[in-house]
């Protein structure tokens, strides 16, 4: 389904755009990881990437945003811990966004929301957070 | 910060059947007083049902039993347990739960005796939360219960590696 609804709008560029910095964080991140770490990294990324595109057709075409010239990750990645970090973090944030998308969708549109919510929590503890009672 | 949702919508529909009764009343008084030849007639009330207790709350509390059975049967897992135990605590006032509620809670003893099987008894009961609460964010008509119950499934989600790395490092 294609939102014009203002609320839903703005949620999904929201999404799209945090989908965009981690592809591009995850990208860096696994520039430091070895092993299982790296084969999850790359997982993660080629899943983002793939979300990355759902929520772009749930837009008008014209609504969707360019990628921006440069992106900047929560906090800088300069080793295999850093890495880790960063990318709890931002599987943290992408919670919320994803909670976002599923109050202002419906049916598949609203699953996918809210199964990716589901899935940024999990990967966020796997690469080492503690779990929240409201990820942030 | 996320807004409790429940207890408002109950008492909104509790307002809302008030201002029926109070205005069916009314309507009786008024219509009794335009009319000097016949009598108010009697004003039918139909009782409402019961309100149901909320699904989504009682699994809340029953997490919370769970871990505190859990916790009294193997206290070297209180630190991680209690983290979550706790979380489930926010999800239950969250939902509309009263501390009062919340502190009664009474510890539910792991069927199981060893603390594998009973690590593993929570591991289940938490994807069966995160399913489920999954499934009341699909289905809820208002947004901002949507992203509330989006927020415990997720949280309950994330409960399950968290509960697998205990599991491995015992």
């Amino acid at each position: 389904m294609t939102y014009t609804d203002a609320n839903a709008v703005a949620a999904i560029v929201r999404a799209i755009e945090a989908e965009q910095n981690f592809v591009y964080a995850a990208g860096l991140a696994g520039a430091y990881l070895t092993g299982g770490a790296k084969r999850q990294v790359l997982t993660q990324l080629a899943a983002h990437q793939g979300r990355l595109q759902v929520y772009s057709q749930m837009l008008e075409p014209s609504a969707v945003p360019a990628p921006p010239p440069a992106f900047k990750p929560p906090t800088p990645i300069t080793d295999a811990r850093s890495a880790r970090a960063a990318l709890a973090q931002l599987n943290n944030s992408l919670v919320g966004i994803n909670a976002d998308v599923a109050a202002y969708t419906n049916d598949a549109d609203r699953a996918f929301a809210i199964d990716g919510a589901q899935l940024c929590a999990r990967a966020a503890v796997q690469w080492g957070a503690p779990s929240q009672a409201f990820p942030t | 910060m996320l807004r409790p949702l429940p207890h408002p919508l109950s008492r909104r529909t509790l307002v809302l059947s008030s201002s029926a009764v109070l205005g069916a009343l009314s309507l009786g008084v008024l219509s009794a007083c335009g009319d000097q030849d016949s009598g108010p007639e009697a004003i039918e009330i139909q009782p409402s049902a019961p309100e149901q207790p909320d699904e989504n709350l009682l699994d809340e509390l029953s997490l919370i039993g769970a871990y505190l059975g859990a916790i009294e049967a193997f206290p070297e897992l209180r630190g991680t347990l209690t983290s979550i135990a706790d979380q489930h605590s926010a999800h239950a006032r969250e939902l509309g739960a009263t501390s009062e509620q919340i502190a009664s809670v009474v510890p539910i003893a792991p069927a199981a005796a060893r603390i594998k099987p009973v690590l593993a008894e929570l591991i289940a009961r938490e994807r069966s939360a995160g399913a489920l609460r999954a499934q009341a964010a699909q289905s809820s008509q208002e947004s901002q219960q949507v992203r509330t119950l989006t927020f415990i499934a997720a949280s309950e989600s994330s409960h399950i590696p968290e509960l697998r790395d205990v599991r491995a490092n015992l």
